[in-house]
């Protein structure tokens, strides 16, 4: 019922590296993607929140109910958490991508040795 | 360094009335949060910077408005659709009829500051007349000497021009060896460039002489708004000139430019391309396929998002 997530787009992949340590919340999550990708991916609202209700339906991620950070809670803010399907897909996609650039290296796209 | 809250303030509000446009299950399921990172991310960037984050937030809002769209259509059962749409076209056309306008440079008399096709978008709320009730809510500022506008050219109100303000009304203004003098002061301009055909009595000691012009509007302006050697800039009305200050058709040759024919401020260019001003004033088939193929080469990356911006000229004081 659930279609197969894979592969993950770059924003959802993004997403889910961020989450990868713990519960956030959407701006942490925005400011977290831009530090991965040294701002070459800057998410606008619209985008996050789009994947997140996607990622949500597709169950790889949850909303927290738990409040990780009592000094800077606000009400208004929801938390969200990688699921156990949520990390297997980035771990896959990961495995993916890091296969890809091996074999860019071995025909010397990249720099460095194969 | 924070932006200013009060330009915060008003950017969300635009963005809260924006979100609308958005079908509804997703703004009420997101739209408190989507505010508050929006409104995070505004506080968290300097004032420079604050301007990028609205162009990327304003594409990713047209972006989300299709996608989320999309999604909600294919759910089964479409409750309200039709009235939701209806609301949808209505914002998308208040957004691009009243607050911003796509324009493109054809001409290079703004040469040095805007170039050649640059494709830009004229922020039309800055400049407009104030509606009472959301004076204080919305970003209204009155143009000032050095603010580059872009506006109807009075002889002809089907073109758009762009030029840069040099006098407000109440100005007494002339010209003399290519220097500007505002109110007996002479005006140190960084931001013009003089790369002329040679010298022209006409556009460098303006206005010595009157009789040479023939645009009618131009003709009034010497006929009625001079004194002392110098144009006195009538109530309501700009006088301006193209920082290509040798090859500019401006205030000097057609006179003053009426309030209200200002359309407002280029705030960003979003796409520079390298084309001749015909192609650029008259979209055609060859200059199409000219943008399919050289999209990538003739597009001048470095010029993306640039922000052209007011500068105030030194005066200084003679005699």
């Amino acid at each position: 019922m659930v279609p197969n997530p894979l592969p993950l787009t770059a924003p959802v992949f993004h997403i889910l590296v961020a989450l990868s340590e713990g519960e956030r919340h959407g701006y942490a999550i925005m400011q977290d993607v831009a530090w991965q990708t040294s701002d070459a991916l800057q998410l606008g609202p619209g985008t996050l929140y789009g994947c997140l209700k996607r990622m949500l339906a597709a169950g790889l991620v949850e909303e927290s109910d738990e409040r990780p950070d009592p000094v800077l809670d606000d009400s208004r803010r929801r938390y969200y958490r990688m699921t156990e399907l949520g990390r297997r897909a980035v771990r896959a996609e990961a495995e993916r991508l890091e296969n890809a650039v091996t074999a860019a290296r071995s025909r010397r796209l990249l720099g460095g040795v194969a | 360094m924070t932006a200013d809250s009060v330009l915060v303030r008003c950017l969300s509000s635009i963005y809260s009335v924006l979100l609308y446009v958005w079908p509804r299950e997703f703004r009420l399921a997101y739209g408190g949060e989507i505010k508050q990172v929006f409104r995070d991310r505004c506080r968290h960037v300097t004032r420079t910077k604050l301007l990028q984050v609205a162009v990327i937030t304003g594409a990713d809002w047209m972006s989300t408005t299709f996608r989320e769209h999309l999604a909600a259509a294919r759910k089964p059962v479409a409750r309200g659709s039709i009235a939701e749409w209806s609301m949808t076209i209505l914002m998308y056309l208040f957004a691009t009829t009243t607050l911003v306008q796509a324009y493109v440079i054809p001409t290079g008399s703004m040469e040095g500051s805007l170039r050649v096709g640059d494709h830009m978008l004229v922020d039309k709320l800055t400049y407009a007349k104030p509606v009472p009730g959301v004076r204080h809510l919305l970003p209204y500022r009155d143009i000032e000497r050095g603010d580059i506008v872009a506006f109807k050219y009075p002889e002809d109100t089907h073109q758009t021009f762009v030029k840069r303000v040099i006098g407000l009304p109440g100005d007494r203004i002339h010209m003399a060896n290519q220097q500007v003098y505002r109110n007996g002061s002479r005006l140190i301009e960084p931001y013009t460039q003089h790369i002329g055909p040679g010298p022209d009595t006409y556009r460098d000691d303006f206005p010595t002489q009157p009789e040479m012009l023939t645009t009618p509007k131009g003709r009034d302006m010497f006929a009625h708004h001079m004194a002392h050697g110098d144009v006195i800039v009538p109530a309501d009305t700009l006088f301006v000139l193209g920082d290509n200050r040798d090859n500019s058709l401006d205030s000097r040759y057609w006179g003053f430019v009426p309030r209200d024919y200002v359309i407002g401020k280029p705030v960003v260019v979003y796409w520079s391309y390298d084309a001749p001003t015909q192609d650029l004033e008259h979209w055609n088939v060859p200059h199409l396929i000219d943008v399919a193929e050289h999209f990538f080469t003739k597009t001048r990356w470095n010029r993306m998002f640039f922000v052209p911006r007011s500068q105030q000229a030194e005066e200084v004081r003679v005699n």
